[in-house]
This record gives structure tokens, C-alpha cells and sequence, in this order.
């Protein structure tokens, strides 16, 4: 049926053009249904729940009673109660250091490995592959990998601090090292921002790097003054989406710490509470869903100003 | 085609679409109301495995066929989604007649009022343990029956601790020893100040003859001696368990801590993965009286539901004498009734079972679980890693408890 109704769309303005130039009200009816799936999935699946969201912010709700309209207490109590909210502020912080670190430790891994692949001849798709491979592996087994990985008996990461004589840690339990161990493993999943990289790289034109060899520009001219700002519209893009997902960060801290059944409190001393991971503790653990609800719309505000600072103060443009 | 067709055959599915969802929502309620036959609803988690679902088919029937007319509708729900499902259910008033209750929101439902109590008169209370029945008290009132209970104990290695300790004084004995032969063996993994280790903590407190929170649900006590006291034992045993070593994946598993703490859970899985570790399992040590603590499936009466006594009828029928021992095997614990048939296990299951007699409920306190993981876990925290003494930590904790909870006593 997809077939004839898009050949009917499609002719239809040509024919009706020709014999009935009047009011357009019916065909405004086809478009209408026409979008009306994807109208139906917006309306009920993403502006419904956060309005509902947006409602439950103002109350008491917990999942399972009347929820009580509290006007703007849960976002006064959170901002400023800390027996109700020990950790609201930890949280914050916890977040906040972690997109420090992890945000640009992803975009350098992602550049090196965009730029190792656009110098790579042969067996390039092979290695694409293998660099793409920690982005799609299940979130799970990431965690328990990276458990290993960090071990502090076994751990392959203390036998090869060993080698250059560094003594090994006790990464995921210190909680000095908690956020450096977490965002380690965010660069190591950077295969998306490298893939835009990577497209980036082959948008820069061959001709500017001619005409820099030209010059006599070497190599590491020939990055910093021609490639690096001629990708200057991708690492906006990949650091403005960096953050975005940084802030919201909770999978990775899931699974590193709920090993063994245990139950979530975020690692050693709260220092691996992202605020995500907070909300959610809130949201099903706690039975405050009016608290996460709150919760929910401060982290949106606070991205929407981080957002707009970028872009007001980052540069932006290719030069 | 014309455009009247594209336009009636997309109305058409939309139409359809709409009367599909009202349909799914509708079905299964109406049946059973009239002509004297009644369908009850329970809510379970889903089978563990074949055979006990088996089992609760065939406790099904039985019940069936004592109660003629009553049908019983099992709705079986994946454990991680039920607690969230059950919650939607209740707040839009489609709650079932009875389902199973985790055991820190029994207080949580009682609260809201959305779950009944018991009728008197419907089980004796002294078939029952106490500790698992006290799972289901909420304001000194009695919620719900338990279904089946389980509890954590001592794991030792054989070959590192011959004899399992029974004291305080014999457990730091025998992690010191371990230590002192071997450098490289912790004594014992020590819980942490995690969520976990919060939840077991009142077990150790109770061996010293204190508690968390006083019987009525009134006093934060855990800023007493015995509280103190077994905070400190954790953090002395500390100095012959490094957490260097505890930390590492699997430490008791792999033969790297001579004891840990755990449940009947993990007997089956180190059995398979480790059939080489010889090791036993005993009730926890204590300090001047045996206890531990508990956890397990509760079961309620929603009070949406129209078959109330029925409901009642049902779930005492599930936890009593003959039926419960199966029943918790199939829940994966222990049975509740005290005349019920345990389904034999391994040679470890007497010391659950003697730990369960005397199991303690965690307090009946509506944001327990909050406290736990906030308060508590962290002040643990605070003073095994000695940036706080056990006193100072708990003192403190004590403090934000009773400001979070309102009390002032």
C-alpha cells in the first residue's frame, strides 16, 4: 500500500493543480494523517511524559499513592536540605568532575584514533572494526571487563603499571581514583565521536595540505594550523554532545558497581554518585519519584545553560 | 486507489489500533464476578525455575479444589520489573487481590493504606518464625504473611579455618591467624559501607544484644554501645584483611580471604564454579547472643481487591504447614512455618536454619531503605576506612537519622 499512496502524494499537487485549484482543506486532512503515527508517537511517548514529569516535579508522588501538590518544595529541599538530600551536592560534583575529565580525555582518543585510521593504508576497515568494537558491546559485560581489567589482584592495568614500576591500585575502591578510572574507560569507548572525526578528516580538502607542504609546513604544522582548525565544526559539535552525554552519564557507573547483586550506593564513599545514578536511586529505590522528577528538570535546565555558554564562547566555525 | 480509500484505511487502523489497547486493559477483569465463582488474582515473581513453577501449579489446584468456584489467576512478573509494576498497578487502582511484597515496602504499602491488615484469627502466630513474621509488622500491626525467608552466615574455608568461630573474640582470633601465616590471605572479607553491607550490619548489632531502632519504631539506637561495638569489630578485623586483597573479584572464592558473609544464594554457584574450595558454613559469631538477620518474599491483601477473605484464605493456604515448604523452596528460600517439611538441601542448611530462628526484622521504618543506603552505609564507610571512629560515625548517623525521620527521642 506505501508504494501507491507515495505515487498519489507525489502527483497529487500536479493533478489537483489542473483540476480544482480551490481550498486545500482535504489535502491538509491526508497530511495530517499521513504524519499522524509519528505525530501519535511524539505526542503520547515524548511530550506527554515530560509534561507529566514536569507536573510530578511539583509533588509528593510516590509511585503509588495521590500524589500532593508541594508546589516548589522538592526543588528548594534538594538545592538546600541536606538531611532530606545528603548527597544532592556530591552528586553534582561527582558529575561535574567526571565530565571534566572524561570529555576531553574522549575527544583526544577519538581524534588520535581518527587520525591513525586516515593514515592507516591497508587493513583500515579492520581496524575501524576493532576501534568501533567497545561501543557496541553490551554495557554489561563492559562493566565486568573493566572490573577485571582494574582488579587490584589480578588486574591487567596494575601488571602493566607494574612494568614501569608504578605500584598497582585499588582503582574502583579508592575514591580519589573512582571518576580518573571511570572516564578512562568513557575515552576508551569513544568509537561514535572518532567515526565523526574521522569524516571530519576527510572533509579537509587535499589541496590546503598541498599547498601547506608547499610551504614547507612538517607534519606537526600541518596539524595544528590546517587540520586541527579546519575541524573546528566537528570537535564543537562532538564536545557540545560530549557534555550533553557526560552529564547524564549512568549506565557505565551502573554496572561497574552493582557487581556481585550488591545494591548501587554509587562506590566507595558516594565518589562514583553521578547525578543520574542519584535520580534513579530516588526515582525506584527510594520512592520519591516527585523528588527525581525535580531532579530531572534541574539537570535540563543546567544543560540548556551549559549549552548556550558553549555555544556563545566556544568557536564554532572552520578557519 | 482513491484518496477516500488511503484515508478510510488509515482511520480504520487507527480506530482498530485504539480499540486493541482499550481491549488489553479490559480483558480478564469482568469473568468470575457472577453465578457464585470467584477469580482471585496473585502477583508472583517469575518462576525460578521449571519445576517451581510446577509446584505453584499444583498449590494452584489444590486450593482450587478445597475452595469449589475459585479460580486463581498466577500473574508471574520478572522480579527486577515487579517492584515498579506492582507500584503503577497500585496507583491506577488495578492492584491484584494478593501478590508478594518485598520486605522493606510492606511498611511503605501500610502507610499509604493501599494494603490491609491481617484478620485476627487467620493464622497462629506462633507457627511462624518470628523474625520473618515480624517482617510484615508495620506500627505493631501485622500486614502480611511471609512466604519464605533467607538469611546470611558465616562461609569458612576448611582448609584455612578448621573450626568455624562462634564468637567475636574466636572470629578475630582465627582472621589473625590466617593473616599471620600468609601475607597474602585476608582473615576475612569484611562487609563494606555499601548498600549491602548497611543491610547486614543489624545481624552483628543483634549478637551484641542491641538493635537499630527500638521495637515500637520510635528511637534511633544505633548510635548505642552494642551498635558501636560491632562497628569496631569490623574495623579491627580490618588490620588482618586488607582490602588490598578483599577487593579483588571473588576473593573467598578464589582462596584470598579465609571467611565472608553471605547466603544460601551463593552455595550452588561456588559449588559449580569452585568445586574445588572445601569450605563450610556456620551461623554468625556473636558477641553475647546469637542472631543474624533476615530477608525473603512477604505476600499481601491489596485493598482494591473485592475477594478480600478469599485473598486472605489464598495466602494462608500458600505458608501453612503442609504447602509452605514447598512453596518457599519454589520462592527460593526457607520455609516461614515452623511445622513445614524443608525441602532437603546441602549439609550447609543447618546453619541457615538455626540462623533463622534467631533472624531479626529490619526495622519497620517506611524509608528504611533510604537510611540504609544514605545514612548508614556511608557513616560504615566512614569508619572503616578511619576517617571517622566507629562512635563519631554513628553518633552522626544517629543524628541525620533521627532529623530525616522526625524523631527527636
Amino acid at each position: 500500500m506505501t508504494a501507491p499512496v507515495l505515487e498519489r502524494v507525489a502527483a497529487g499537487p500536479g493533478r489537483r493543480a489542473r483540476r480544482r485549484p480551490g481550498p486545500r482543506r482535504r489535502d491538509h486532512l491526508t497530511g495530517w494523517l499521513l504524519i499522524a503515527p509519528a505525530l501519535a508517537y511524539f505526542l503520547v511517548f515524548l511530550l506527554y511524559p515530560a509534561l507529566s514529569a514536569l507536573y510530578y516535579s511539583f509533588t509528593d508522588w510516590n509511585l503509588r499513592a495521590e500524589a500532593n501538590w508541594v508546589g516548589l518544595a522538592n526543588y528548594a529541599d534538594l538545592l538546600f536540605d541536606d538531611v532530606k538530600y545528603p548527597h544532592f551536592w556530591k552528586s553534582v560534583s561527582v558529575t561535574l568532575q567526571y565530565t571534566l575529565i572524561a570529555v576531553p580525555l574522549t575527544l583526544v582518543s577519538a581524534l588520535v584514533q581518527a587520525l591513525l585510521l586516515n593514515a592507516v593504508r591497508r587493513g583500515a576497515n579492520l581496524f575501524r572494526l576493532l576501534l568501533f568494537l567497545p561501543v557496541v558491546t553490551a554495557e554489561a559485560a563492559v562493566g565486568a571487563i573493566w572490573r577485571w581489567l582494574y582488579d587490584p589482584q589480578y588486574g591487567l592495568i596494575n601488571t602493566l603499571l607494574g612494568l614501569v614500576g608504578i605500584p598497582g591500585q585499588n582503582w574502583l575502591n579508592t575514591p580519589e581514583l573512582v571518576i580518573p578510572a571511570l572516564a578512562f574507560i568513557a575515552a576508551w569507548q569513544c568509537g561514535i565521536s572518532m567515526i565523526i572525526y574521522l569524516a571530519g578528516l576527510k572533509g579537509v580538502p587535499a589541496t590546503i595540505q598541498e599547498a601547506a607542504v608547499i610551504d614547507g609546513a612538517g607534519p606537526w604544522q600541518r596539524f595544528w594550523r590546517v587540520t586541527f582548525p579546519m575541524l573546528r565544526p566537528t570537535t564543537f559539535y562532538l564536545l557540545v554532545t560530549g557534555v550533553i552525554a557526560a552529564l547524564q552519564v549512568f549506565g557505565l557507573v551502573y554496572v561497574i558497581f552493582s557487581g556481585n547483586g550488591r545494591s548501587v550506593t554509587g562506590g566507595p564513599e558516594q565518589s562514583g554518585l553521578t547525578y543520574v545514578l542519584h535520580l534513579y536511586l530516588f526515582a525506584f529505590r527510594y520512592d520519591a519519584m516527585g523528588a527525581a522528577c525535580a531532579m530531572s528538570f534541574i539537570l535540563l535546565v543546567f544543560i540548556m545553560i551549559v549549552t548556550a555558554l558553549q555555544f556563545r564562547f566556544v568557536r564554532q566555525e572552520a578557519a | 486507489m482513491s484518496r477516500g480509500l488511503v484515508r478510510g484505511a488509515a482511520v480504520a487502523v487507527l480506530v482498530s489500533g485504539l480499540a486493541a489497547c482499550g481491549g488489553g486493559q479490559g480483558g480478564g477483569q469482568g469473568d468470575g464476578q457472577g453465578g457464585g465463582s470467584k477469580e482471585l488474582t496473585f502477583w508472583m515473581y517469575q518462576d525460578r525455575t521449571p519445576q517451581a513453577g510446577q509446584v505453584m501449579e499444583k498449590v494452584r489446584q489444590d486450593f482450587e479444589k478445597a475452595n469449589p468456584g475459585v479460580t486463581v489467576k498466577l500473574v508471574k512478573i520478572p522480579k527486577d520489573d515487579y517492584n515498579t509494576k506492582l507500584g503503577s498497578a497500585v496507583a491506577s487502582k488495578s492492584a491484584p487481590d494478593a501478590g508478594i511484597l518485598d520486605q522493606p515496602l510492606v511498611s511503605k504499602y501500610a502507610l499509604d493504606g493501599t494494603i490491609k491488615e491481617v484478620p485476627a484469627g487467620l493464622i497462629d502466630e506462633a507457627d511462624y518464625y518470628k523474625g520473618a513474621l515480624d517482617t510484615n509488622r508495620a506500627g505493631g500491626k501485622l500486614y502480611g504473611l511471609p512466604q519464605d525467608q533467607t538469611t546470611v552466615a558465616l562461609f569458612y574455608n576448611r582448609k584455612l579455618v578448621p573450626t568455624p568461630p562462634k564468637t567475636w573474640d574466636e572470629l578475630q582470633q582465627a582472621a589473625a591467624r590466617v593473616h599471620a601465616a600468609d601475607a597474602n590471605v585476608a582473615g576475612m572479607n569484611v562487609p563494606k559501607g555499601d548498600g549491602y553491607g548497611a543491610w547486614m550490619f543489624p545481624g552483628v548489632v543483634h549478637g551484641a544484644g542491641g538493635q537499630l531502632v527500638d521495637d515500637a519504631g520510635k528511637k534511633v539506637l544505633f548510635d548505642q554501645p552494642p551498635a558501636v561495638e560491632a562497628l569496631q569489630l569490623w574495623v579491627d578485623l580490618l588490620q588482618s584483611s586488607p582490602r588490598k586483597i578483599t577487593d579483588s573479584d571473588k576473593p573467598f572464592e578464589n582462596g584470598l580471604a579465609a571467611m565472608t558473609i553471605s547466603g544460601p544464594w551463593d552455595v550452588p554457584t561456588i559449588r559449580e564454579q569452585f568445586p574445588d574450595l572445601d569450605f563450610g558454613v556456620a551461623p554468625l559469631p556473636y558477641k553475647s547472643e546469637p542472631a543474624g538477620n533476615i530477608g525473603g518474599e512477604d505476600s499481601v491483601v491489596f485493598a482494591t481487591g473485592k475477594n478480600q477473605d478469599l485473598a486472605w484464605k489464598w495466602l494462608a493456604f500458600l505458608s501453612d504447614a503442609a504447602n509452605n515448604g514447598a512453596v518457599a523452596d519454589a520462592f527460593g528460600g526457607f520455609p516461614v512455618h515452623l511445622k513445614a517439611q524443608v525441602v532437603a538441601g546441602g549439609p550447609e542448611q543447618a546453619a541457615f536454619l538455626e540462623q533463622l530462628k534467631v533472624a531479626h526484622a529490619r526495622p519497620a521504618v517506611p524509608q528504611w531503605i533510604q537510611v540504609n543506603d544514605e545514612i548508614i552505609a556511608p557513616a560504615i564507610e566512614s569508619a572503616l576506612t578511619g576517617k571517622a571512629t566507629a562512635q563519631q560515625a554513628l553518633t552522626d548517623a544517629a543524628g541525620k537519622t533521627r532529623s530525616l525521620l522526625g524523631w527527636n527521642g
